[in-house]
């Protein structure tokens, strides 16, 4: 007698798998944490998204004053300039993405994931232009988003994130 | 989730084929060795990205990877006589060398000169490190030899492997840079095996079924990082080298010897799943390749006389539901090699991956999926030789490092990530 395995596992069953959505909506949101990102943010943002939105820490990262740390009562913007409460906008996401230039100073990272893990939501981190900038500058970046991602990503080229955006049907 | 078009480009290798064009770029594993033990043995068919070929060792001991097929009638080789320096075809008696020219067609004049008109289509093959490899690409543009580590090490210090996996390459390879399983599937294994337990590492592996995940672009591929907790503030990091299109290495476990693998399309629907183990710097023991031989470590054992794994999809992989409820293993399949295949297998053929959901940990496989058809776009449209090819890109190792929470693994890690002749592998 043929095994379940062979069957099910052939060119012919494989045909008959359900043709059903197996999925729903996710709200992903795509977070640039410096002027650099903004400017991606800004091109990705032109085109057609299931569940991504836009928005920029950029505005607050420069914000505080020396020796003072960010509160999680901050506030992001959408990329027309709106501001949008943090926690807000963590607390309706399913997935939250920050990118970084490498050797930017992301100072807003922290603020985020401390937002994200407050709310128990999601976070990867991706850093752009790895192969052009100098081990220590990509230290610096790495040194303040590690604390905060479940996954890191350095990649050499800005087109990984819409790739990987679509992969996560944002 | 990834569109059918794309799937389409990574997973199809045949001739003609944009993913064919790819993997003719490299150097290939084809067999082992051993397969052609003697001169003037028996030839032994291949099938490689969709094209059926015969191997055979001639009477001076070249190797040779010709058409299957004779040009007369179409006649499988396989049935063909190995003698005096060519393989007969036993029909009609016509003769081909190792390059696949024809040197005797025995029905015409010799003076007329008719076999010189006949060619099989061949490739090279040459043996490195007990696997003979072959080039299937452009003449004219015929990399240097592939200089992977394990290949190189002296005679002794490496054991290789082959198994039959009946799914396309691509769900194969995915499941050796998703870092991510490895703390399910395969967790009854490193207490277990003898080619894993006892190293130091394997208790920040238990502590810790949680890691952290790094993604970093390398000259040839991806490095994947897994990083967990270790003492004082330190992590420990386990880095995974992928090298394109299909090479990934795994990372040590205290003294035991590195491995890793190769795969390779036969077709669309099968491939060839090639495991390493070496250890740079001694001999392998006789009790590490006995367990190597007995299929443990990332090794299986076979159905007698074939590379066909001994736990298939015909008996259901073997699969002990009690040993499942028991926890003694997750899935209920023995060994890391058959956990895997039988659930990438379990797919289907080729996995449409349109229905998938990927998460964030799998960024390690979209970064793969990116790399793989930026590589494609930048051959076809400017011919430009792909990741890996480059021997540079080849002379890389696996790690596992304890470092401190603010370093770059990639940059920390630069020595330990490279080949260093005589300095054995960075392993915690």
């Amino acid at each position: 007698m043929r095994s379940e395995s062979t069957r099910a596992s052939s060119a012919a069953e494989s045909r008959y798998r359900i043709d059903a959505p197996n999925f729903r909506p996710r709200t992903v949101k795509v977070v640039a944490l410096d002027r650099p990102s903004e400017v991606l943010a800004a091109r990705l943002e032109q085109d057609h998204w299931d569940g991504a939105m836009f928005l920029t820490a950029s505005a607050f990262s420069a914000r505080p004053p020396v020796g003072a740390s960010f509160s999680v009562q901050a506030w992001l913007s959408d990329l027309s300039g709106r501001t949008r409460h943090l926690l807000e906008e963590i607390a309706g996401a399913d997935q939250v993405v920050m990118i970084a230039c490498a050797g930017q100073s992301v100072p807003a990272a922290g603020i985020i994931g401390e937002a994200c893990s407050l709310k128990r939501v999601a976070t990867t981190a991706l850093i752009i232009g790895g192969d052009a900038a100098s081990d220590a500058a990509l230290s610096r970046t790495l040194a303040q988003l590690r604390p905060w991602a479940l996954m890191l990503v350095v990649a050499g080229s800005d087109a990984y994130v819409a790739d990987m955006l679509r992969a996560l049907r944002a | 989730m990834l569109r059918k078009e794309h799937n389409d480009l990574l997973t199809k290798t045949g001739p003609g084929t944009p993913g064919g064009r790819l993997f003719r770029s490299y150097w290939l594993p084809a067999l082992l060795a051993e397969e052609l033990p003697e001169n003037e043995g028996p030839p032994v068919r291949v099938k490689l990205l969709s094209e059926r070929l015969l191997a055979f060792r001639d009477t001076q001991g070249r190797y040779g990877l010709i058409d299957e097929f004779c040009a007369h009638r179409g006649v499988s080789l396989w049935f063909g006589r190995n003698e005096e320096s060519g393989l007969r075809c036993p029909y009609h008696g016509w003769k081909y060398d190792y390059t696949g020219q024809c040197v005797e067609v025995p029905s015409e004049p010799e003076e007329s000169g008719f076999c010189t008109k006949i060619k099989l289509k061949s490739y090279p093959l040459v043996e490195r490190g007990g696997v003979l490899w072959t080039y299937m690409g452009p003449p004219d543009q015929e990399p240097p030899l592939p200089e992977w580590e394990f290949a190189l090490v002296p005679p002794g210090h490496s054991f290789v492997s082959k198994r039959l996996q009946e799914s396309n390459w691509l769900q194969a390879m995915e499941g050796g840079i998703d870092s991510s399983h490895v703390s399910f599937l395969h967790r009854g294994e490193l207490s277990s095996d003898p080619l894993f337990k006892g190293a130091k590492g394997n208790q920040y592996n238990l502590r810790d079924s949680r890691p952290v995940f790094e993604v970093v672009e390398s000259p040839g591929g991806l490095y994947v990082g897994a990083r967990r907790n270790a003492e004082n503030g330190h992590y420990y990091w386990r880095i995974t080298q992928w090298v394109m299109p299909s090479f990934t290495m795994i990372p040590p476990r205290g003294g035991h010897p590195v491995h890793g693998h190769f795969w390779i399309p036969i077709d669309d629907e099968n491939s060839w799943t090639w495991s390493f183990d070496y250890h740079p710097v001694r001999p392998l023991a006789p009790d590490e390749v006995e367990a190597m031989r007995e299929g443990r470590g990332i090794h299986v054992k076979y159905q007698p006389g074939t590379f066909r794994p001994l736990a298939n999809k015909d008996n259901d992989y073997l699969i002990d539901r009690a040993a499942q409820k028991a926890g003694r293993t997750f899935s209920g399949v023995a060994g890391i090699a058959m956990q895997d295949a039988s659930l990438q297998e379990s797919m289907g053929p080729i996995v449409d991956r349109t229905k998938e959901n990927l998460v964030s940990t799998d960024n390690g496989i979209i970064m793969a999926r990116h790399r793989l058809l930026r590589a494609i776009k930048n051959l076809m449209e400017r011919d430009v030789a792909p990741p890996g090819v480059d021997i540079l890109h080849q002379r890389v190792r696996s790690a596992a490092l304890i470092l401190p929470p603010d370093q770059a693994f990639k940059d920390a890690g630069k020595d330990a990530l490279s080949v260093r002749p005589g300095v054995a592998h960075a392993s915690v």
